[in-house]
């Protein structure tokens, strides 16, 4: 928010120099390729000078209105790593009748030689166009003659029939962006929104202009020559202009959800149309009607309607089954098992639920629809949840491009339990994480919708005991329970599944170095509902350090954290736990033969401002025996970035405790 | 008439692969279920080279896949491009129990570019995109391609990775007599290969390989896994027709049909070379600034199209253009050393930070790579041309130590590149930290490296703050809470030196218990991990870079504190290498001084374990605690 203000100030106080300076190709002068580095950030390898970009709308008798999107680039390089930065690829679609292109033009690299600006343009041989599959082709350039210091320009043009795909315009990128300015020129017969994500606002022109098309028309009648009409059709054309300036390159950090909800860009979504002589027809324009027009699609809501396909197996397994918990349980099994995700995303059935269902493969609308499909039939009252999963991003307005997955949800009366049988380790109520994410949108029969929240709020806890004995030269050799539940459990299936015992056993060494099983246990894990219960025997060598004669331990031994995963100094995006945790140990040290307890660190309760986490700590002696009992506990599943002091603090204190020693002395 | 034979000889082996061929997974013997995600039931490969131009391989692949793992073992895919054809493929998926339950036909495969990022490139992959409904399936992998290129006979791995097996594997390959067929195997185990060889004709197979699992440091995989090579004397390239019946001959072909006419230049840049050049006295004078010329003018961009996959780009063009792969900035290189004067060969290499070499004892079309030789009296002295970074003459750890091909008019010659002397591969830090009363450490440290550790690390100096913040972080983890308050690189690129200032703080790095602080002496160089352990080491293993690090360190205590306990002096010396670790206190201060050697080898699995101890008790003395207690 302080960023916003500042930046707003910024812009105000800009906005003169902001009128002044044109931005136009083939305008290179000796102080840019003279630049060094970039002035606000000296480490940047390249930086746009500017990206300025128009989309509109053309018409011709033959194919309607298209789309045409022209986009100038003027590119500084500064250092090799820049060197990138000169190539570029722009994908389009071409399936053979409905074809986008792309045109490139203006390319030139401009270079300091002694006093005089060379410049060398981009001629074929640097301009490739590969295919990349049946639907999708790669426009590929390779700027000519590139140096440190190098200037590269270029403009492209994308012409494409499909008017409810308006492009997205990224202002913000990963080298810092001088300028960058977007219009959209939309005659009046079009609605779209805009949706507009990152930090920072952008200054916004609103104008029109009056353009106007000429239909011809020929007309044959019997007998007579040809006539020939023409009908001029005036209209307005709404111009909005976008400007922002001065935007720092996007970084990318450790627990970031995705990178991509943070930056500046702006996505448009068709509402209505609006032609002249035919009703208003509209698309999306609140959640709500959203949610309707995918409801409606014959891919969703048609997919869903449909239960032929299964009745017989459902009535078999239904038989004998009365109540609603019994009959979600069958049904979310049954589909679980007999389907298997093909790894696609998206809400639209893609080849049918009756044709996943015999292949017994299919996306995730295809599984979840289907399961939903199957509660209701056995009167359930099952709706399926509209998702965004946490590689797409985050929409900040109503708009069907906001949805690339579905779950399934049941109300029990008192709750409601959300499914997704896409994956073999989740459960009713365990999702796998790509669902865990901000709110997805309920559907109910009638059509209407309610939002409903992705992210986890009970805590997934782990729980530790751990018998430990510590021989003189210092070895430690104990036997660990560990158990996991709800996304531990989750996440711990994921990882073992169908991994042999040798496996396991190699990958829990290599999680944790120094450490040797023995008498691994693999988890029967009949019951998916139920915790994960790993056991197994260990030694270790390195948990204790032997000086004179003492014997200091590390509490937490192998479990315990070392380093502090949060290391940067500053925060810009908020901190992604993906689920509330609460983490449980009891180690019990038995002190070897000889050997007495000389001090055990003391108890310690931290707490984190607005609950957002606690640890405590304690350390207790009992003869000859010591007692470590400790509890972490996150309670959000996302922290703002405003918290990240704290949290740093936080994970400091703690690791700072858990490493503190117990020290067992020799008797004398 | 040399067809008519094969053919039926072929057909009866395939005859053979399909009705003998069970499909239900019960019939799998055990031994080839241990430690598999899949299982090759059968994989069988005619390849037939009617001519030096034409070239066919049939492919026929029964896989049962036992486990998700082991999906990507169906490996239902094929290559193709302007000169390779899809003739036919399909695929039938079958149940454990033997049962058909799908068909996929050519149209359903799908085609994918193999370009990734700026590689420009025309090949493309036609493949089988599968969603596996149960576990185990069977799949049945036909198909057929033909190709005009026979410069390249894949070779053949029966074994074909980590955690799968193979039942049982075959490869025939008919062959016109005329074009100097051969094929040389590697790494089979006495007695496991059953060949049948008449002329025109080689039909090789084995039965019953278990699976092997993944072990780190395990050498190289061509190294340890059997296969076998094949090539022809007499080939076809995209269209030039190839020799290779000796090394000498192949460099020489190479020179004359790739290499020439290649190198012409404008006279401009001929000039302009000439004239930068001129002040130089010796030809590695002059050689490094052309390099360092040829570093700031390009930048590096694959490009496979055509025989451009193996023809370098013409100089001139790289010379407008400022780009090009390995081979058009290597060839673009020579070019310019010609105009000064300067004599160079193109080297063909494997690039690989595994040491990957030529096979010496089989003459055909190998290398991954290119890079450039300048003679020097009896040595060569090495240009990477694709880095637009790294000094002249560094060879660094991605060619070092490994056959190349010098490719030159005449006299071609297999020649060994750089090899880096563990010794040479050295860092040294010299430095100082006083730890508080508190626990804090405040200190400074200088770190030079040299050798292969200069490779590691040249590249710091074109990080940005941020960058290299998070990577010295990264590189002292094992110091929780710590602030780089300081971090200065400086590369002489002249000398192959990296030098790293680092001033540091950390709050809590002596640990405090009661009265006494602990803490680890080593505070600066704890670099050595200990090896994953294997219950049942199979594979040799690799120690393929040795490296020799020293350190001086001075340590100022807190006041108030004594020494109650400090580490004992250790020195120790194995076949992996050597370890000296020295306290020594003088009043209110401790010298810590380190040396650790470690030797570059390839040791019997038997040996892993002692390795294994040998890195142990290295971290444990780098981690060793001196104790202090309060007065």
């Amino acid at each position: 928010m302080k960023q916003y203000l500042l930046y707003f100030f910024l812009l105000i106080a800009c906005s003169a120099v902001l009128q002044a300076q044109t931005y136009e190709l083939g305008e290179v002068t000796r102080q840019e390729l003279e630049e060094k580095s970039h002035p606000k950030d000296p480490s940047a390898p390249a930086a746009i000078l500017f990206s300025k970009g128009e989309t509109y709308m053309t018409y011709s008798q033959r194919d309607g209105f298209i789309l045409v999107t022209e986009v100038d680039m003027k590119i500084k390089i500064y250092t090799k790593d820049g060197y990138e930065w000169a190539n570029r690829s722009i994908s389009f679609y071409d399936a053979g009748s409905n074809r986008e292109s792309v045109d490139i033009s203006k390319a030139y690299t401009y270079n300091l030689e002694g006093n005089s600006i060379k410049k060398t343009k981009l001629k074929n041989e640097g301009e490739f166009t590969e295919e990349v599959n049946k639907n999708w082709r790669l426009k590929k350039i390779v700027m000519p003659d590139v140096k440190e210091g190098s200037i590269v320009e270029y403009r492209y043009k994308i012409v494409s029939p499909f008017i409810h795909i308006f492009p997205e315009w990224k202002f913000q990128h990963g080298i810092p962006v001088n300028y960058s300015a977007y219009t959209t020129r939309i005659p009046e017969y079009l609605g779209y929104t805009p949706n507009f994500r990152g930090y920072f606002a952008p200054k916004v022109t609103k104008s029109t202009k009056s353009q106007s098309v000429t239909l011809t028309n020929t007309q044959r009648v019997e007998n007579r020559p040809s006539e020939i009409n023409t009908n001029k059709i005036d209209y307005v054309d709404n111009i909005v202009k976008y400007e922002m300036q001065d935007l720092p390159a996007l970084k990318d950090e450790a627990f970031v959800n995705n990178i991509e909800n943070y930056a500046s860009s702006i996505e448009h979504e068709i509402t209505y149309t609006k032609y002249p002589n035919s009703p208003i027809k509209s698309y999306s324009s609140s959640w709500e009607d959203v949610a309707k027009t995918i409801y409606d699609n014959e891919d969703f809501g048609g997919e869903l309607k449909k239960t032929g396909y299964f009745e017989d197996d459902i009535n078999a397994l239904l038989n004998g089954l009365s109540s609603p918990e019994e009959k979600l349980v069958a049904l979310f099994y049954y589909v679980r098992e007999r389907m298997n995700w093909n790894g696609n995303y998206g809400y639209h059935c893609d080849k049918g639920v009756k044709k996943s269902y015999a292949e017994r493969a299919g996306n995730d609308a295809e599984i979840n629809l289907m399961l939903t499909a199957m509660l209701r039939y056995a009167k359930l009252d099952a709706n399926p949840v509209l998702v965004t999963t946490r590689s797409s991003k985050i929409a900040l307005f109503p708009s069907r491009a906001a949805f690339d997955y579905v779950v399934t949800a049941v109300n029990l009366g008192d709750r409601t339990v959300l499914l997704d049988a896409t994956s073999k380790s989740a459960v009713p109520g365990i999702l796998p994480i790509r669902a865990l994410n901000w709110t997805g949108r309920l559907i109910k029969q009638d059509g209407s919708s309610a939002l409903i929240q992705m992210v986890p709020t009970q805590h997934s806890k782990e729980a530790n005991v751990l018998t430990v004995s510590v021989t003189n030269n210092g070895q430690i050799a104990g036997k660990a329970q560990r158990q996991y539940e709800h996304y531990n459990a989750y996440i711990f299936r994921e990882a073992f599944l169908g991994m042999s015992k040798e496996s396991r056993m190699e990958k829990i060494e290599k999680a944790y170095a120094g450490l040797e099983l023995d008498n691994y246990t693999v988890p029967e894990d009949k019951d998916l509902s139920k915790p994960v219960n790993e056991e197994y025997e260990f030694k270790h060598n390195g948990m204790t350090d032997v000086i004179g004669d003492k014997i200091y331990i590390k509490p937490m031994l192998y479990l315990g954290e070392t380093e502090n995963p949060f290391k940067q100094e500053k925060r810009e995006y908020p901190v992604d736990f993906i689920f509330p945790r609460q983490e449980r140990y009891i180690i019990t040290f038995n002190c070897p033969e000889g050997y007495h307890i000389e001090s055990v660190p003391e108890a310690l309760a931290l707490a984190m401002e607005e609950n957002i986490g606690t640890f405590r700590y304690n350390v207790v002696q009992v003869q000859n025996q010591v007692q470590v009992r400790a509890m972490v506990e996150l309670n959000y599943a996302s922290i703002s970035q405003d918290y990240y002091p704290t949290i740093k603090n936080f994970f400091d204190k703690m690791i700072e405790k858990q490493n503190e020693k117990i020290v067992l002395a020799k008797n004398n | 008439m040399f067809l008519r034979k094969p053919i039926l000889f072929l057909l009866f082996i395939a005859f053979n692969a399909y009705s003998q061929q069970d499909l239900s997974v019960l019939s799998i013997p055990q031994e080839l279920r241990e430690n598999a995600n899949a299982v090759i039931r059968s994989y069988n490969k005619e390849i037939t080279i009617s001519s030096r131009k034409s070239m066919s391989v049939k492919t026929s692949r029964i896989v049962t896949v036992l486990n998700d793992y082991g999906n990507d073992y169906i490996d239902a895919s094929e290559f193709f491009d302007k000169s390779t054809k899809i003739k036919s493929i399909e695929a039938i998926i079958y149940d454990a129990f033997g049962k058909e339950i799908k068909k996929i036909k050519k149209k359903d495969f799908r085609d994918r570019s193999l370009s990734e990022g700026s590689i420009l490139t025309d090949n493309r992959i036609l493949y089988l995109d599968y969603t596996p409904v149960q576990y185990p399936y069977t799949i049945v992998y036909t198909s057929e391609t033909e190709t005009s290129n026979t410069a390249f006979i894949s070779s053949w791995m029966p074994l074909e990775g980590l955690y799968v097996s193979t039942e049982k594997s075959s490869v025939t390959i008919n062959h016109d007599t005329s074009l100097g067929f051969k094929y040389k195997a590697y790494n089979f185990d006495e007695g496991i290969l059953k060949k049948q060889e008449q002329p025109g004709v080689l039909a090789l197979s084995v039965e019953n390989l278990p699976a092997r699992r993944s072990e780190d440091y395990s050498p190289y995989f061509l190294q340890i896994m059997p296969h076998v090579l094949f090539g022809l004397d007499k080939f076809n390239l995209e269209g030039v027709e190839g020799e290779a019946s000796n090394w000498e001959a192949f460099g020489t072909w190479m020179y004359n049909n790739l290499l020439k006419g290649t190198e012409e230049l404008p006279e401009e840049t001929i000039v302009k070379i000439k004239a930068l050049t001129a002040g130089a006295a010796t030809p590695l004078g002059k050689a490094k600034i052309v390099y360092e010329y040829m570093q700031n003018k390009t930048r590096y961009i694959s490009i496979q199209l055509g025989i451009g996959g193996w023809k370098p780009m013409p100089a001139k063009d790289v010379d407008r253009l400022g780009y090009g792969d390995c081979k058009a900035l290597t060839n673009y290189t020579r070019a310019l050393l010609q105009a000064a004067g300067v004599e160079s060969y193109y080297a063909v290499v494997y690039g690989d930070r595994r040491a990957r070499s030529l096979r010496e004892d089989f003459v055909s079309m190998q290398g991954n790579h290119v890079i450039l030789a300048i003679p020097n009296n009896e040595d060569l002295v090495w240009l990477e041309c694709t880095s637009q970074q790294l000094p002249f003459g560094f060879q660094g750890s991605f060619t070092d130590d490994r056959t190349a091909l010098l490719v030159k008019p005449e006299k071609s010659e297999l020649v060994r590149t750089h090899v880096y002397d563990d010794k040479n591969n050295s860092q040294n830090s010299k430095g100082a930290y006083t730890i508080k009363q508190d626990g804090t450490i405040e200190g400074t440290v200088t770190f030079t490296s040299a050798g292969l550790q200069y490779n590691d690390k040249y590249g710091y100096e074109f990080l940005s703050p941020d960058e290299l913040d998070k990577k010295y972080k990264n590189r002292f983890s094992y110091i929780n809470n710590i602030k780089f308050k300081n971090i200065k690189v400086n590369n002489s690129k002249d000398k192959q030196l990296l030098r790293e200032d680092l001033a540091i703080e950390a709050a809590g790095y002596g640990n405090i218990s009661g009265n006494r602080m602990i803490f680890a002496v080593n505070a600066f160089n704890q670099s050595v991990s200990v090896p994953q352990r294997y219950r049942d080491r199979k594979a040799p293993f690799e120690i393929g870079t040795g490296y020799y690090d020293t350190d001086e360190i001075t340590i100022n205590l807190p006041e108030g504190f004594t020494v109650e306990a400090k580490p004992e002096n250790m020195i120790f010396k194995d076949k992996f290498g050597e370890y000296k670790a020295e306290y020594i206190i003088t009043g209110n201060q401790v010298t810590y001084k380190r040396s650790m050697h470690l030797y570059k080898g390839r040791y019997d699995n038997t040996e892993y374990e002692n390795y294994r101890q040998f890195c142990d008790k290295i971290a444990r003395n780098d981690n060793a605690k001196m104790v202090l207690v309060k007065q």
